[in-house]
């Protein structure tokens, strides 16, 4: 008897343990915005997919791999689009896809904060992002803006007409997987 | 002469922004591009009969001031005109909604000489004689 009381708690600690650490996943819907600025150009990815696993309670457990496909975006030129699709820019042909990879999501006082590496154009930096998450029963919306230095990740040429600063917002609805 | 230049451009703006609807339709049905919220039928023929009654304008102003050359300069100036505003759909940015920006300019390119093709098509109808 006290093999089975004992045998019974132990496989409701590890049950609750095993519920702690588990955090919830969520499913991107399509209405994500992935857009992007500078003084000249400007757009958005049209494609984004990946994994995210988000608990507001239990940010340890929380982790982010998202990848855009770079051949998607529109800057809303036909001539532009072609450019920035080029060897000199994203070179798409070779780095098909940007992704990003958490390693340490943190509460901040504005919201919340994820650093991880950003692999773009061939080349992989650490970069922190500071986002707000808002849920609303099984739905809730991810937003954050940040700045990356485009010459960080050898896209274009350094100087000239575009910006090395470009403000990255991105806006993800998401659904409880 | 400058009423039958005022009907002239009206008439071969509705010319214009016909065919300009027709290759419009033609073009959605066989690249599936399409760009009806951003060149509207309406907003198509309003341009074609603005652009005709413009050149209707021009026809009537320079053949005031340049009497016989009046015509010679009018041919050349709206051509030269037409073919150069083809230019403008390369450099439009459109909204980033809109999916294939790069098919834009496919459609709007040749509707940029349609009022030109339309104007002179129907001009030996309302003008016979310019300025002697």
């Amino acid at each position: 008897m006290k093999k089975l009381i004992f045998s019974g708690a132990t496989l409701l600690l590890l049950a609750a343990v095993f519920a702690f650490t588990i955090a919830q996943g969520w499913q991107p819907t399509d209405k994500y915005n992935i857009g992007f600025s500078s003084n000249d150009a400007g757009g958005v990815f049209k494609k984004f997919s990946g994994n995210i696993i988000f608990d507001e309670q239990n940010t340890t457990a929380s982790a982010f791999d998202v990848t855009i496909d770079a051949a998607s975006i529109n800057t809303g030129n036909g001539l532009q689009n072609k450019h920035a699709k080029s060897d000199e820019w994203f070179d798409v042909v070779k780095y098909p896809v940007i992704r990003y990879v958490s390693k340490k999501i943190v509460k901040t006082a504005a919201g919340y904060q994820v650093t991880g590496d950003l692999d773009m154009h061939g080349v992989k930096k650490e970069l922190a992002i500071p986002f707000v998450f808002r849920k609303t029963g099984n739905t809730a919306v991810f937003t954050g803006s940040f700045s990356i230095n485009r010459s960080d990740y050898h896209i274009g040429k350094p100087g000239g007409e575009v910006a090395e600063s470009i403000k990255v917002d991105i806006t993800v609805p998401v659904v409880k997987k | 002469m400058f009423k039958r230049l005022l009907l002239l451009g009206v008439l071969a703006g509705m010319l214009a922004g016909v065919a300009s609807i027709v290759y419009q339709k033609v073009y959605i049905s066989s690249l599936g591009a399409d760009f009806t919220k951003i060149a509207a039928p309406v907003g198509i023929i309003a341009s074609s009969v603005l652009g005709c009654l413009l050149a209707s304008l021009g026809f009537w102003l320079l053949n005031k001031w340049l009497k016989q050359k009046g015509e010679i300069v009018f041919n050349l100036l709206f051509s030269i005109l037409s073919i150069a505003t083809i230019l403008a759909p390369f450099a439009v940015k459109l909204p980033l909604d809109v999916e294939s920006p790069e098919l834009f300019p496919g459609l709007v390119v040749p509707m940029h000489l349609f009022p030109a093709m339309a104007w002179f098509t129907l001009r030996p109808l309302f003008i016979r004689e310019t300025a002697n």
